[in-house]
């Protein structure tokens, strides 16, 4: 027991100083990443639904979708929060619908891992070209010219796979979240 | 290093004699993978220089303490503790530079460079020399790695800290996609290791290294 003390007690001292220390350091700087966080989420939603004042937080179909009202109150358009498989990791993003579910208003990437230079454009401009598509059918992703009147996009080139997956997870997340967004109206 | 060396001296080591990057070859995975741009690089390099200084500290302070087989155990204590400060820091102050470097900031823990600074100098030397041993370290690997996000970020992406230096017509279309991808970090440092070899050989011949 006295070996057992003599040869550990600095792993244990330096164990609880060093988790003191951590545990102060994640109480101190929590409220900051939560808040950075959010504000990424709410650029995200304001780039999708083009007027937001407030917005209600609803659970549908296991996804998490912004009810968004405009000053008066009035319903200015939903923005759904979606994950899921992209290239090299997880996607999310947030899509937005008009106040009746018919139209796309946007998409906007807020995570992912894609390859820099290719599959990394889905963050940027390539993305507005999902604003004013149907949404009540599926969006396709093609290579070369996308005809709008047929629910396309252009898939960027080099990264059809990444276009393909971000329409994937629009399509998925429209066809689950859209048929019960009637309810929270 | 028989001799003892001043603390200039071995502050000066680790930027370019012994630099970790170009010279002795660790901490290979953040190299090759954060480096596609100027910002990523200097950030990377600045976390990695903190947690080698901080674990460097540590365990010179505590030298005489230290068990010799536990010895390990404490190192990577002390290092998994400031890495993850580090982590929590960058989240806190710089989210979308945080954002990019995802996993390899955590993965700093077992960046080789640093436990070798605790196991060849901070376990034996004095607090001083270990600190001047860690930033000298930490700035010749951020020297070096922002030598690579320069290269890569200017031929890969025509900028250099996200400002435009290359005119439009090489941005339209024309930038080297190659540069920003793993196999640019490849080509890149394999060109710079090259250079630094040759200016080494070369003052090694003439006496002057």
């Amino acid at each position: 027991m006295k070996k057992f003390v003599d040869e550990s007690w600095l792993v244990l001292v330096m164990g609880v100083v060093f988790a003191c220390l951590l545990a102060g350091t994640q109480t101190s700087l929590e409220a900051r990443i939560l808040e950075n966080q959010a504000r990424a989420l709410n650029e995200a939603i304001a780039e999708v639904v083009p007027v937001v004042d407030t917005m209600e937080t609803l659970t549908v179909d296991g996804n998490t979708v912004y009810k968004c009202l405009d000053k008066e109150g009035n319903l200015a358009g939903w923005a759904v929060d979606a994950v899921g498989t992209g290239f090299v990791d997880k996607i999310r993003l947030v899509a937005g619908l008009s106040p009746d579910g018919s139209r796309v208003t946007g998409i906007k990437v807020i995570e992912d891992l894609e390859t820099p230079g290719l599959g990394n454009k889905i963050e940027g401009e390539w993305a507005d070209q999902y604003k004013g598509l149907d949404a009540s059918r599926k969006i396709e992703a093609i290579k070369g010219e996308a005809n709008r009147d047929n629910n396309e996009v252009q898939a960027i080139t080099g990264a059809t796979y990444s276009s393909t997956y971000v329409t994937d997870i629009v399509n998925d997340v429209i066809e689950r979240v859209r048929p019960m967004l009637e309810e929270h109206r | 290093m028989a001799k003892e060396v001043s603390n200039l001296e071995q502050f000066k080591d680790g930027v370019l004699g012994n630099n970790p990057v170009l010279v002795q070859l660790l901490g290979m995975c953040p190299t090759l993978a954060v480096t596609n741009s100027l910002e990523n690089a200097l950030v990377m390099g600045m976390a990695a220089t903190f947690v080698v200084v901080m674990s460097n500290l540590i365990t010179s302070t505590l030298r005489n303490l230290i068990k010799p087989h536990v010895r390990i155990l404490i190192f990577t204590l002390t290092i998994a503790t400031f890495v993850t400060i580090a982590d929590l820091t960058l989240k806190a102050y710089i989210f979308e530079v945080s954002k990019k470097l995802g996993a390899f900031v955590p993965l700093i823990i077992v960046n080789c460079m640093i436990i070798c600074r605790a196991e060849v100098v901070a376990i034996k030397k004095g607090v001083a020399k270990s600190l001047a041993d860690a930033f000298g370290i930490g700035i010749g690997f951020t020297l070096a790695l922002s030598i690579l996000g320069v290269v890569r970020e200017i031929l890969g992406s025509g900028t250099l800290m996200n400002r435009q230096v290359l005119p439009d017509a090489f941005l339209d279309g024309h930038t080297w996609v190659i540069m920003v991808l793993p196999p640019g970090a490849f080509l890149t440092l394999g060109v710079v290791v090259g250079v630094v070899n040759h200016v080494r050989a070369r003052g090694a011949k003439g006496g002057a290294a």
